[in-house]
């Protein structure tokens, strides 16, 4: 039973992928652009490859290594906020959390430059998760003790996060060098990830993100753990009667998402751009985010799903470069995903109260 | 500090209020009807577009701000529909929605305009010179000479909490959202209160959207809601859905906003005192929680 309802909802996903890849189309044609033009653009800027021919050249280009780099930082964030959706609290402050751990990594690198990056490194990642566990852990305690809003007090603390590193990047932990308006002090080339592929934003991060993502996805899916935060989160009162603690067990699921999402943010300074700048993430939260929700906050899921959604996220870039067409049609193409899957979802459950209720009159 | 307190603050704090208020008195409609609308920042930013869009094409202001109506309702409707007709889960829809109107926005910016980050206009809400009032010193200064619909959402805040407490429509909105069954039972749909209260709620959104844009800077940007269709949740929250209250809550928020712009001449940075007003958010939510928790256990004594 569980398998067909699993294989109705891939069944669902494509269909709502298909479409929205449709209205995306739609959207291009009104507006003047050419749809099919725009998402060979998308393809060749996902990929780097201009032809189906080029594919075996794939693991060398550059395009293809931004493309796996966002898969990373989509599924990072996805199972952060996955992590705290199924405990029953929402994180939507995880673009915060990510600022605030991508600043005190790059700080923290500044200070202790000339030690070994044995040291620096695992300091920079300690920080950025302490950091980002802490600021998440703020409105977790806000809700669990206070019964406060998360959701307003996540997106409102996001606004309070992003401000105060640009305060700091731009005031007492500005860069000494002139030539530079804002941002910290670049890092040693020492204590920078290694690109796996030349140009691109790949780094060996991938291969820390793969273990977290292995942890996450074993913790929530294989152990007691992850069980009792299925059951705080799906009936609290449930869970308390059985004598767990729901309060810790939720204040400690959003702590830990956000220590991921302040390490994806250390993970942005020493991957790819080698020193904190305002902007460091385009609010890539909530790419992670929409990626989570579609996929119903399954780890595996969206450790799948975020492959497909960077591609067309990278791809977007390449599109307005090529093409002209504005990348935020990919923002579009994911919220429409989601339109599609609820609307789906209401029309099933409109017709099954529509048939109950005409079975009831028969009967009666 | 004294001189902090210019007539110059006053009138930023109303300026700042009133987008925050119109949406705020929208969401009282839809938390009254049972319907926790997180999607409003969405509806205020498709307003803001839809009014500088329009008047920078027609030239004419008030044209910007029907369409910001007319795109709000639209955007209403699109909200009732999954939330009321699917059930859908409100906070996806919600969040979904937020996410689609920033893209939205920005890729018909470039689409239709060319333009990347913002678009200029040249129709901007005019001042309204109240006479005998504007020649009256300090008064004259913070009321005098705002846009219309600063002097509208006062009587707005008043139209809707009698909207809200004194018309049989307002009896039945509550009621949908406390006791559906009872309503469904008295012959009244509880879901067709919702969908009014959605088409409100984002007629009201499209307005703050066009006082935003039109009657504040004259100009779209990129994300230029600034969460505060958030904000203006958590003036529902703090105003118990009462929309005059709620009024009073935004005006707090432009109170603090406008505290900010004013401490940046003392030589504060813009980044800290911009973080104010949504530091006073938080803690307006946490406040609430508080002293409903001092009711209670006063009403336990």
């Amino acid at each position: 039973m569980k398998r067909r309802n699993l294989g109705s909802y891939f069944l669902s996903l494509g269909l709502s992928i298909l479409l929205a890849l449709g209205v995306g189309a739609a959207i291009m044609a009104v507006t003047g652009y050419h749809p099919w033009e725009a998402y060979r653009a998308l393809f060749q800027g996902a990929t780097g490859c201009g032809e189906l021919g080029d594919l075996p050249s794939l693991l060398t280009q550059r395009q293809f290594g931004n493309t796996v780099e966002y898969a990373m930082v989509l599924f990072l964030t996805g199972l952060a906020c996955a992590l705290g959706a199924r405990a029953g609290i929402f994180n939507v402050g995880g673009e915060g959390q990510l600022y605030l751990g991508a600043i005190v990594s790059a700080y923290i690198g500044v200070v202790l430059a000339g030690l070994s990056p044995w040291v620096v490194i695992p300091a920079a990642a300690l920080g950025a998760m302490a950091v980002g566990a802490f600021y998440a852990w703020i409105p977790g305690v806000l809700k669990v003790k206070c019964k406060v809003n998360e959701v307003i007090t996540t997106i409102m603390l996001n606004s309070v996060a992003i401000f105060f590193c640009a305060y700091l990047s731009n005031g007492p932990w500005k860069t000494a060098n002139p030539n530079r308006v804002s941002g910290t002090d670049p890092l040693e080339a020492v204590y920078r990830f290694p690109q796996l592929i030349r140009g691109s934003n790949l780094t060996s991060a991938i291969f820390a993100s793969a273990v977290i993502a292995l942890l996450v996805w074993y913790v929530m899916s294989r152990t007691t753990t992850g069980f009792e935060m299925k059951l705080t989160g799906h009936n609290p009162r449930f869970a308390r009667f059985l004598g767990l603690n729901v309060d810790n067990i939720v204040i400690a699921a959003m702590s830990v998402s956000g220590a991921i999402c302040g390490l994806v943010g250390m993970f942005q300074v020493y991957g790819v751009k080698g020193h904190y700048q305002d902007g460091i993430s385009n609010e890539y939260y909530f790419d992670g985010l929409l990626v989570a929700m579609i996929m119903g906050y399954r780890p595996v899921g969206i450790i799948v799903m975020s492959f497909f959604f960077a591609f067309l996220k990278v791809g977007a870039a390449g599109m307005e470069l090529n093409a002209g067409v504005p990348g935020e049609l990919y923002r579009i193409i994911q919220s429409v995903v989601i339109f599609f899957l609820a609307a789906e979802g209401g029309v099933k459950a409109l017709l099954a109260r529509k048939k109950t209720k005409k079975e009831a009159a028969n009967h009666g | 500090m004294g001189d902090i307190l210019t007539a110059g603050l006053l009138r930023q704090m109303l300026r700042s209020a009133t987008p925050v208020a119109l949406a705020a008195m929208g969401g009282a409609m839809t938390e009254h009807a049972g319907v926790m609308n997180i999607g409003m920042d969405g509806m205020i930013l498709i307003g803001a577009f839809a009014a500088v869009a329009v008047s920078a094409v027609t030239g004419s202001a008030w044209l910007g701000v029907l369409a910001a109506i007319a795109a709000g309702i639209l955007v209403g409707m699109f909200f009732a529909l999954f939330v009321v007709k699917f059930k859908s889960d409100e906070f996806i829809i919600g969040t979904a929605l937020n996410i689609f109107a920033g893209g939205l926005t920005v890729f018909l910016l470039g689409a239709i305009f060319g333009v990347r980050g913002t678009l200029r206009t040249q129709a901007g809400l005019p001042a309204v010179e109240i006479p005998v009032l504007r020649d009256i010193p300090f008064v004259g200064e913070v009321l005098s000479g705002n846009s219309l619909f600063v002097y509208l959402t006062v009587l707005l805040a008043w139209g809707m909490w009698a909207l809200v407490y004194r018309t049989p429509w307002g009896y039945h909105l509550r009621a949908a959202g406390e006791h559906p069954g009872a309503l469904r039972t008295a012959g009244i749909s509880p879901e067709g209160r919702q969908w009014q209260a959605s088409i409100l709620c984002g007629a009201l959104c499209g307005l703050a959207g066009a006082q935003l844009a039109l009657g504040n800077v004259s100009m779209f940007s990129e994300g230029m809601s600034n969460s505060r269709g958030y904000v203006a949740f958590a003036c529902v929250i703090f105003g118990a859905a009462n929309p005059g209250k709620a009024y009073l809550a935004a005006l707090m928020f432009g109170f603090f906003d406008a505290l900010g712009y004013r401490l940046q001449e003392y030589q504060i940075s813009a980044n800290l005192t911009s973080m104010i007003p949504y530091l006073i958010t938080v803690a307006m939510m946490v406040y609430v929680v508080l002293r409903g928790e001092r009711r209670r256990a006063a009403g336990r004594a």
